[in-house]
């Protein structure tokens, strides 16, 4: 049965790139990186076994295994999404037990790039604990690299789609943000070590948190080899037992939340609640009651409604909230460097990858987008309203960013350098994504699961963040050089505030006019790009 | 008289598929006007052309004489459409998504919530109230539809499978309204493949199949003195009748 899945999996992968020669492309990039990736990573893991070091071994192992485990829990829902090609859902209808069910998707989820590629890697680890401990620590560690990669697997195919259900649900979804916020805060710790581990250089100090970790279900099945190698062969039971239990668990729990899904996808919506008001004062929020009712204030009114009652969209938000907000926190506070160049170029970060969260707009909307083309709403209004909308969503985050982030590092005079500078990267990355929206839309998969991608557009959405992001950056770099060679005169202190305000509009309105016109000539073929083949 | 819609010489290739193969159509001003046609035949394209969803390899479509494709604007906003397999912006409940239609097209707040408040009740749609349209049955998805492609009073529709998935007494109430609508001036222009439908309702009758036109005319012209059905098997081709191979059935 489990074999059934893998052929299935490969036969939808290789029809995916039937006559789509760019598909193969995008596919090749991704196992270049894949190689490059296990390649680099492998060295890694291998070198300080082959240098005999013991403790560098268990540090690398402890260490890196767990951010390893962290790295698949975390990075399919903030970043790349999961390839759902074999859908549970879609199984639904046949006789299968859910046993062989998830059996079946995990087995095919194991072949793919990102598996093959970590299991590559983590070879590594065996390679160095056989150098230190002879062949028994070699085969202990081999049994734990294969358990390591069912855990990583496991765990990111139960949180992505438990994240799902949790946001489908109308009660649950501020909780599943806070679970959200809480998972991503789980990197700080890590940070805090790493920083910590470069300045002080005491690998002594660091030896006991890699011990400590090593006994966690995170990096459990990569250091039993250094067990071995230690004289510790007892440990290697119960690491196995370990990391064996939290898959078992993530599985279980993986398949309850499957269950959720098919059953919960009819929605229980109970009594329909009464409409009061006329058609028109129901679609225009509150806030905008004092605007011109127009087609401007429709498309805005609906643009901000969306971001709310779209899951997906709202997983966006959500992400840049976690992502943009919390890393430069920590980049900041515990770094020692304190410098305006410093949090400039960390600000740029924040503003950008709020901008990035519109590269794939159009895609969010799929077919439905179809609606605007009929109507002939012109690219310039199109867009215009998209940006405004973003940012009533945007803007005052980015200003508590700012504040929070002067006050956090104890400089409240840097307020207006921050939010200049973020008000310039946002701009900057506006002008950029609404150009990556429109000439690089795709389509997503119309299930709501909003981590799921199609398949092997997992390249394609990470390469296209990259780019977005880049762009942004690329656009934004006058405010880097500007705080670079002014560093913190005070006059630059203050003029930053009203000079990025200005050079951010200033490029969000020459982004809107020019990608405005190109809308204007693209419409249908940017419908194309958003529906899904079916 | 004035075509309300002419198309000439359209064609639209996918890959190496060709799904539509060249299509002349004339639909006059004030007809009720039939697109025939298997699944597969080349009716969602042809439609999609004409309203502007979906640029055509070769030929031209204009809206009371203006090119859909060079002067959208103005083609537009003579046109409603109900498109198939299209979602609709289903995150907003049904009275927002009438709001959000008749602005887009430049109505007056008071008249569309007028209109709004109008096709709600006779579509047996108020009911729902606060309802997303993504939570609507299926009928109901296609009455909302309607209900937006009505909205701005279009002299031209366009409509894509408007009967699928209707149960009979909404199909009834659909089929009355399009009725007035025709009666009151306007044009429609609808694809199905239910010949019950095509017969009670139609002026005219275009019979597609393999990407091309293969019968034009008024609904008299095409049946020939026999029922559409016939001549819509005969056309179209295809075996009517299974011999032995499902006797595991």
């Amino acid at each position: 049965m489990v074999v059934m899945f893998v052929r299935l999996k490969l036969r939808m992968t290789a029809n995916n790139f039937r006559g789509q020669p760019w598909r193969i492309a995008l596919f090749l990039v991704g196992v270049f990186f894949g190689l490059w990736w296990a390649a680099s990573g492998f060295l890694l893991f291998a070198v300080p076994g082959l240098a005999g070091s013991e403790q560098a071994a268990l540090l690398v192992a402890g260490f890196g295994g767990g951010a390893l485990t962290l790295g698949w829990v975390l990075l399919p829902l903030v970043f790349f999404g999961v390839d759902e090609t074999l859908d549970p859902a879609r199984f639904a209808l046949l006789p299968l037990r859910r046993r062989t069910l998830v059996t079946g998707t995990l087995a095919a989820a194991l072949l793919g790039i990102p598996a093959l590629a970590t299991l590559a890697s983590t070879a590594g680890l065996v390679l160095s604990a056989g150098a230190l401990g002879g062949w028994t620590a070699a085969v202990a560690q081999a049994v734990g690299v294969a358990a390591g990669l069912f855990l990583c697997v496991a765990a990111s195919r139960a949180l992505t789609s438990a994240f799902a259900t949790m946001l489908r649900s109308r009660r649950m979804r501020d909780l599943a943000a806070i679970a959200l916020a809480g998972l991503a805060a789980l990197l700080g710790p890590l940070q805090i070590g790493l920083i910590t581990a470069a300045e002080t250089a005491d690998w002594d100090r660091l030896v006991g948190p890699a011990r400590v970790v090593g006994w966690t279900p995170l990096a459990a099945a990569y250091t039993l080899g250094f067990d071995v190698a230690a004289g510790r062969g007892w440990a290697v039971p119960l690491k196995l037992a370990l990391t064996l239990a939290a898959t078992a668990a993530l599985l279980w729990w993986w398949s309850w939340s499957l269950e959720a899904a098919m059953v919960g996808s009819v929605t229980t919506a109970g009594p329909a609640k009464a409409a009061r008001g006329g058609a028109v004062d129901q679609l225009v929020p509150l806030g905008m009651r004092w605007m011109a009712k127009n087609r401007y204030a429709a498309l805005v009114a609906r643009e901000i409604r969306y971001w709310w009652r779209d899951v997906r969209r709202r997983a966006g938000l959500i992400t840049f909230l976690v992502v943009g907000l919390f890393l430069p926190v920590m980049i900041n506070i515990v770094g020692n460097a304190r410098s305006p160049d410093t949090v400039s170029i960390s600000m740029i970060f924040v503003g950008a990858l709020a901008a990035v969260t519109l590269a794939n707009q159009f895609g969010y909307d799929g077919t439905a987008y179809g609606a605007n083309v009929v109507a002939g709403v012109p690219g310039r209004l199109e867009l215009r309203a998209r940006v405004a909308a973003f940012t009533v969503y945007a803007g005052p985050l980015l200003v508590i960013a700012a504040v929070a982030m002067s006050l956090l590092l104890g400089e409240p005079t840097w307020v207006g350098l921050l939010l200049g500078t973020l008000a310039a990267a946002y701009g900057a990355g506006l002008a950029a994504n609404l150009f990556v929206s429109i000439l690089a839309a795709y389509a997503l998969p119309e299930t709501s699961n909003p981590f799921t991608i199609n398949t092997g557009a997992g390249v394609a959405k990470s390469l296209l963040s990259l780019v977005s992001m880049l762009g942004s950056a690329a656009v934004a770099v006058p405010m880097v050089v500007a705080a670079a060679l002014l560093g913190d005169a005070p006059a630059w202190l203050w003029l930053a505030g009203p000079a990025g305000v200005g050079y951010g509009l200033g490029a969000a309105t020459l982004g809107v006019y020019l990608a405005g016109d190109l809308l204007d000539r693209r419409m249908p073929e940017l419908l194309a790009a958003v529906t899904p083949r079916r | 008289m004035e075509s309300a819609l002419a198309v000439r010489g359209l064609v639209k290739r996918f890959e190496t598929v060709v799904a539509v193969a060249g299509i002349d159509l004339d639909v006059p001003a004030g007809s009720f006007y039939g697109l025939l046609g298997p699944n597969g035949a080349g009716k969602t394209t042809t439609l999609s052309m004409a309203v502007g969803l979906l640029r055509p390899d070769e030929g031209r479509v204009w809206v009371r004489g203006h090119d859909v494709w060079s002067d959208p604007t103005h083609a537009k906003a003579l046109l409603g459409v109900l498109p198939d397999g299209v979602r609709l912006l289903d995150r907003l409940t049904g009275a927002e998504l009438l709001a959000y239609h008749g602005l887009l097209r430049g109505m007056d707040p008071a008249v569309i919530d007028q209109r709004a408040r109008e096709l709600l009740d006779v579509l047996a749609l108020a009911g729902a109230g606060r309802t997303l349209v993504v939570d609507y049955s299926a009928g109901m998805k296609k009455k909302i539809g309607l209900a937006c492609a009505l909205l701005h009073a279009p002299r031209l529709l366009v409509l894509d499978e408007p009967f699928e998935a209707v149960d009979p007494v909404s199909a009834a109430l659909i089929r009355d309204i399009l009725q007035r609508y025709v009666a009151g001036g306007g044009t429609v222009i609808f694809s199905s493949h239910v010949m019950e439908v095509v017969e009670r309702l139609c002026s005219h009758v275009a019979i597609l199949a393999d990407g091309a036109i293969k019968r034009v005319g008024t609904l008299d012209e095409v049946r020939g003195g026999r029922s559409l059905e016939d001549v819509f098997v005969e056309v179209v081709g295809g075996r009517t009748a299974t011999g032995e191979e499902l006797a595991w059935l």
